[in-house]
């Protein structure tokens, strides 16, 4: 089947790339662009790995297709940190050990920023009700959780 | 006289943190190699079945598809055990869970491979793949399949009845063995107060976010390299090669970044599978699996049914303890029924004992290790006892864990006499702890709450780890290890290389290397690699010590027995004038002198095993029977916690999956034996938003054996979560839950029973 | 993953000109968190896909002088977060932001909240060819069904409706705008769905070539909300919900309407439950018997008899959220 050309924005930069209309953003992220940073847990909505922001909103990446991106914004994991250093919350997670395997950790700080883009100070509960999307499997959340409220006060 | 430390007991920054953070750090399915071809497995849609034949020739025809595996690649294996760390396996069961043959035994199990030139492609070509079954009747209770009458699941499995095989007849009871101490029936004549009760367990998953994955590069000289997610790159390369009978020299594994295992990364799955498929086509060949093929076709935990029986005299000293544990070890013998039966009344001091264990065939996946293997269900059972007995006595639930609790000469039913060892102190914490003295944390509503706490043990092991060690002409040194980091451990051994040197945790460089570029490294598992390889790194800086105070008395022209190494800096004992730091020294022998590289290899004494009390307050809707986790605390004696941060993490996240486990996870099966429920919407993990701060208290006893003291920390918050639930569940409402998980609709049924 | 050709109008009636008359061969794609998920299981094949991403003419939520008219492709979470919404009608804000987590809720639309596939796990299953696919009878029946219907008398199929938004719409007295091929036409929310019964049936009674372009709530003074019930705090989906609306009066509660879901094939209206409220004042007493009164025609299968206790519970705590008052089940 013929692939289809796509012009969209990634991390800041324009982006070409072409896709079979059956690959998801986060299949051509990682397969097609090689940016890994966004993680298959699932595959279907329910783990929030793959997540990025979608002009500006959080969405799943394993559930938009790639050719729906056309003249979108995209911004992943790597497009969080800049050249001058790491983004608070990196530094949150890293400072607060709030990682333990690190699979899901890009797909936390992805929502977590959206989280504090929209809600620069938020409550225990919000955090845990905006992140409620992502399954950690090691931490219990507790460091995580602690690590966007430490880099929400900086 | 405790120990002064630097760097041990201190939190930096994890070596491997800022790739992580970024989304740079490579994991399995991130490996892209030139030429790659994407493998898909076709699994059973069948529970228990014959495989009268499998017809691949429309699948190979298809555009893209350049080769199919089935068991008929596989060499066949005898019946030769394989020891993987955690747990052992039969390698003629472990190729057939690979890929089937003759018959299938579970829904999920792998049946055929192919490999095609995209994932789509080989998705879709797998439909093709014909496959007839002859399809059989399922067991899936653990308890139906020890009838007589029960449907078989092999021909060749025989029970072992105490150390005997019974050829007489196939059986699905796979081994029964007892363990006994004093005599129970003299044992309950003493007892004032006796409890007897039944426990049903669900079948649960590991959870690790990642799917697992391998890619296999087989060159056409016969050397193969496999990149995967391992908790043990070389348990892989034995298991590869067993299983393909190829030597272990020809097989490199590389281990990438591994997320998340639990003990269900240790068994291999894809990796062999690739090999065939590389061999075959002469291309490297990558597999991921989906989430539905990780619930269905890998090793969950078993679901059991135990009965526990324990009496106390009047003064509330225990005095017998029966118990009787039931494991499904689903496909193929070797649940952990062997630790779970060990661990029952591991806690306590309890002169009368006697436990039968039996590991059961059901049509369900085969079982893998998950945090703790066989010791949650058993704690669930025996700690729900014990707080029946408590009641019963009017006795605090941690004043008869202080007056009954396992210490250092107390025997276990199953043999051993601890060393020195925790359990009191655990509970001594708690005791203390001012979520133990506060009233009931306050709920979000006005029903019933309640306070349980409850005590798990795990033993904790040893085994082989290796590890070198080079000095850097800039003072640092870089740390070759082979333990795959599951959740820190670069760091926490890093911390002890650092600590033995004198130097900072961030002049340690820690690399996991290939099976090529390191020594024989057993599993990450057992809660092991900061107690052993951190061992091994200690050894290694040893090595490191004596080679540097060789170079500094060349350097002065002294004897060695003139120069001593103190905290980083070596001096002359005869000249306060002769000093030179490591940095220093480090940078003159690149000039002079020669390279330092240490190494060492370890196979430690198992440390003395790791307590845990757990203390949880809980709500009770009493009209939907949903529970919710107020507070949590979480005590643990860690020996010695190297990083504490990465110590809570251990304990806050094991105590999360078994409040998962206690409250809402299950393999839900229909009659015809598949699980109904294979995704992460349906299997209900919990979420950030089900959970309360989980307080860790560390609790430090340190293990006298150990360079720092270290115990382990992974496993043992697992165990009690079920049972302080349970427990806090009837302080709440009164109701007593004998079955996991304890669901909504399960209270609210055990509540309208109470009425 | 079955691949299929690809289609991106811009208006609405391009999009129906788009679809067949048929189902299966030709899906609509709206926010993608269905149709995506089902395609990767193979329970959904089209070989036509027609993305509504460039439509804009569903976006956007207006609220007028007698209505309140939200696009069909408005996200949920832009329905949760609405600050006039949440106001007027908190039933519907409440169950849109109990969906999912965030990420979901910033792709779902309503639209496709409310023509989305059911959740019955045999449904789901690839490999099981049910009543709904092209096979001849419902596994859960006499199956595995605690989270089925237990007010299914005489259906078919024992699914329950997956929409949590369609109880609370129901209730409010909603209506969606259907572009069929022939122009537009109005359907209450209340006669929208239906209940299965056939191979290749859906929830509701749109036909294949129709889509659902708005939705309009009356304007009212309406007490609402919407209580669900679910093992989890999030990411779950409910056991059993209940949404209810009334007009406060001296009298009492007057002309309430109580409307459950996830208990049976369509949103379910507990009219028994309505006549028990009507002309009381909410209280616990009143608003526990009218969770009777809901639940008193209950019917469960084989595993879900925990179900109507449920029901009683929600559709309570519905009545008592709607009145204002005192939450008893919180501090």
């Amino acid at each position: 089947m013929k692939k289809i050309h796509v012009t969209t924005t990634i991390n800041g930069k324009e982006t070409e790339f072409l896709c079979e209309l059956r690959q998801s953003l986060l299949e051509v992220l990682r397969d097609v662009l090689m940016l890994t940073g966004a993680k298959e847990g699932c595959n279907n909505g329910n783990c929030g790995a793959c997540n990025v922001l979608l002009d500006g909103r959080l969405v799943n990446s394993c559930l938009v297709m790639g050719a729906e991106v056309q003249a979108c914004n995209v911004q992943t994991i790597e497009g969080i940190a800049t050249p001058q250093g790491l983004h608070p919350l990196q530094q949150a997670f890293l400072e607060g050990a709030a990682l333990q395997c690190g699979i899901c950790t890009p797909g936390f700080i992805v929502a977590a920023k959206a989280l504090l883009d929209q809600n620069p100070k938020p409550t225990e509960h919000q955090v845990r009700h905006f992140l409620a999307g992502n399954l950690c499997r090691c931490t219990g959340y507790d460091k995580i959780v602690r690590a966007v409220l430490q880099a929400a006060t900086s | 006289m405790a120990q002064v430390f630097q760097v041990i007991g201190t939190r930096p920054i994890r070596h491997d943190g800022l790739d992580k953070v970024t989304g740079r750090a490579q994991y399995g399915a991130d490996i892209q190699l030139s030429g790659m071809l994407h493998g898909r497995v076709l699994r059973s849609s069948h529970a228990h079945a014959r495989i009268k034949s499998i017809d691949a020739s429309a699948a190979l025809k298809v555009p893209g598809v350049e080769a199919v595996a089935t068991a008929a690649d596989l060499p066949e294996s005898g019946d030769r055990i394989a020891h993987l760390g955690e747990g052992a396996v039969n390698l003629r069961h472990l190729s057939s869970n690979c890929l089937a043959r003759g018959k299938v035994h579970y829904k999920g199990q792998a049946v055929a491979a192919l490999a095609a030139t995209n994932p789509h492609i080989a998705e879709e070509a797998l439909a093709l793949i014909k496959v007839d079954y002859e399809p059989l009747p399922p067991v899936m209770d653990v308890r139906e399949a020890m009838k007589d009458s029960a449907p078989k699941l092999h021909a060749d499995v025989f029970t072992e009845e105490m150390g005997q095989l019974k050829k007489d007849k196939p059986s699905n009871v796979a081994k029964h063995f007892q363990f006994k101490l004093g005599d129970v029936h003299k044992g309950f004549a003493q007892a004032a107060v006796t409890v007897e009760r039944e426990f049903h367990t669900a079948t649960v998953h590991q959870g690790y976010i990642e799917p697992h994955n391998a890619t296999a590069m087989f060159n056409p000289d016969g050397n193969v390299t496999i990149w995967c997610s391992t908790q043990g790159a070389f348990t892989v390369r034995a298991q590869v090669s067993e299983l393909l009978q190829i030597p272990v020299s020809r097989i490199k594994v590389v281990p990438l970044e591994i997320g998340g295992g639990f003990g269900g990364k240790i068994r291999v799955y894809l990796e062999p599978v690739a090999a065939v498929l590389s061999k075959k086509t002469g291309k490297p060949v990558k597999i991921l699996m989906d989430r539905a093929a990780v619930f269905e076709g890998t090793g969950p935990t078993p679901g059991s049914y135990i009965r526990v029986k324990l009496g106390a005299d009047k003064t509330g000293k225990l005095v017998a303890g029966e118990a009787y544990l039931a494991y499904e070890a689903g496909a193929f013998p070797g649940s952990p029924i062997g630790p779970g039966a060990m661990c029952i009344f591991a806690c306590y001091d309890i002169p009368n004992v006697l436990i039968d264990g039996f590991d059961v065939c059901v049509n369900k996946p085969a079982t893998a290790a998950y945090r703790a293997p066989g010791a949650t269900n058993a704690a669930f059972a025996s700690e729900t006892v014990v707080d029946e007995i408590c009641r019963q006595l009017k006795i605090d639930p941690l004043e008869f864990r202080l007056k009954n609790g396992a210490k250092e000469g107390t025997r276990r039913a199953d043999g051993p006499i601890y060393p020195r060892i925790g359990m009191i102190e655990t509970v001594e914490a708690a005791k203390k702890h001012p979520h133990y003295v506060a009233p009931l944390a306050p709920g979000s509503s006005p029903f019933p709450r309640g306070r349980g706490v409850a005590s798990g043990f795990w033993f904790n092991i040893g085994l082989k780890s290796s590890v070198t060690a080079s000095v850097n002409n800039d003072g640092t040194v870089s740390l070759v290890e082979g333990s795959t980091d599951i959740g820190g451990t670069r760091v926490s051994v890093a911390m002890q290389l650092a600590e033995a040197l004198g130097i900072r945790a961030e002049d340690v460089r820690p690399v996991v290397a290939d099976t090529d570029s390191v020594g024989y490294t057993d599993v990450t598992g057992g809660s092991r690699v900061t107690y052993a390889t951190g061992w091994a790194a200690y050894e290694a800086a040893q090595d490191i010590k004596w080679q540097m105070l060789e170079k500094a008395a060349q350097l002065w022209k002294t004897d060695l027995d003139n120069v001593v190494y103190d905290k980083g800096v070596i001096r002359a004992k005869d000249d306060p004038a002769k000093k030179i730091t490591f940095k220093e020294l480090a940078e003159k022998i690149q000039h002079k002198g020669g390279i330092v590289v240490g190494r060492a290899t370890v196979d430690p004494p198992w440390p003395g095993g790791a307590f845990a009390t757990h203390i949880v307050d809980v709500e009770v809707d009493p009209d939907t029977g949903k529970v919710s986790i107020l507070r949590y605390t979480a005590v643990q004696d860690c020996g010695k916690a190297i990083h504490p941060s990465y110590v809570e993490g251990q304990i806050q996240g094991g105590a999360v999956q078994g409040i998962g486990w206690a409250l809402n996870e299950e393999y839900a099966y229909n009659a015809k034996g598949e699980m109904t429920n294979a995704s992460f919407l349906d299997y209900r993990m919990p979420t950030s938003l089900d959970l309360p701060m989980i307080d860790a208290v560390i609790v430090e006893v340190p293990d006298p054996k150990h360079p720092y003291g270290v115990r382990g920390v992974g496993e043992v918050p697992i165990v009690p979560p079920p049972a302080a639930i349970a427990n806090a569940i009837y302080a709440a409402v009164g109701v007593r839950m004998n079955e996991l998980p304890m669901s909504p609709g399960r209270v609210v049924k055990a509540l309208a029973a109470k009425k | 993953m079955k691949n299929f050709t690809y289609f991106r109008p811009t208006t609405p009636e391009q999009a129906v000109a788009l679809l067949e008359n048929r189902w299966g061969n030709t899906e609509l794609l709206a926010g993608g968190t269905d149709l995506h998920d089902l395609q990767k299981e193979y329970v959904a094949q089209p070989a036509r896909v027609v993305s509504l991403s460039g439509v804009n003419a569903l976006a956007g939520i207006r609220v007028e002088e007698k209505s309140v008219r939200i696009g069909a492709g408005a996200k949920l979470a832009d329905i949760a977060n609405h600050a006039e919404l949440k106001r007027l009608f908190p039933s519907l804000t409440d169950a849109a932001d109990q969906i999912g987590g965030p990420q979901i809720r910033n792709m779902g639309t309503l639209g496709g909240n409310l023509c989305q596939r059911n959740r019955c796990w045999y449904f789901r299953d690839e490999h099981t060819n049910c009543l709904l696919k092209t096979g001849q009878r419902c596994f859960a029946l006499d199956g595995e069904n605690k989270y089925h219907a237990i007010f299914s008398q005489g259906h078919r199929c024992v699914i329950v409706n997956p929409s949590t938004l369609a109880p609370a719409l129901i209730a409010l007295g909603a209506s969606a705008v259907v572009q069929g091929p022939n122009g537009r036409r109005t359907i209450e929310l209340g006669r929208f769905f239906r209940a299965p019964g056939a191979n290749n049936e859906r929830e509701h009674v749109l036909e294949a070539n129709d889509m659902v372009v708005e939705v309009t709530i009356p304007r009212s003074n309406l007490a609402n909300a919407s209580y669900e019930v679910r093992h989890k705090q999030a990411y779950d989906w409910p056991l059993v919900q209940a949404a209810v609306s009334f007009e406060r009066g001296d009298g009492g509660v007057r002309n309430p309407r109580v409307v459950l879901g996830h208990v049976a094939p369509t949103p379910h209206v507990a009219e028994a439950a309505a006549r028990s409220i009507t002309g009381q004042a909410v209280s616990e007493a009143t608003a526990g018997a009218a969770g009777r009164a809901a639940a008193q025609d209950a019917k469960p299968l084989s595993q879900n008899g925990y179900k109507v206790k449920l029901v009683e519970v929600a559709v309570k705590r519905a009545l008592i959220i709607a009145a204002g008052q005192k939450r008893y089940w919180e501090v």
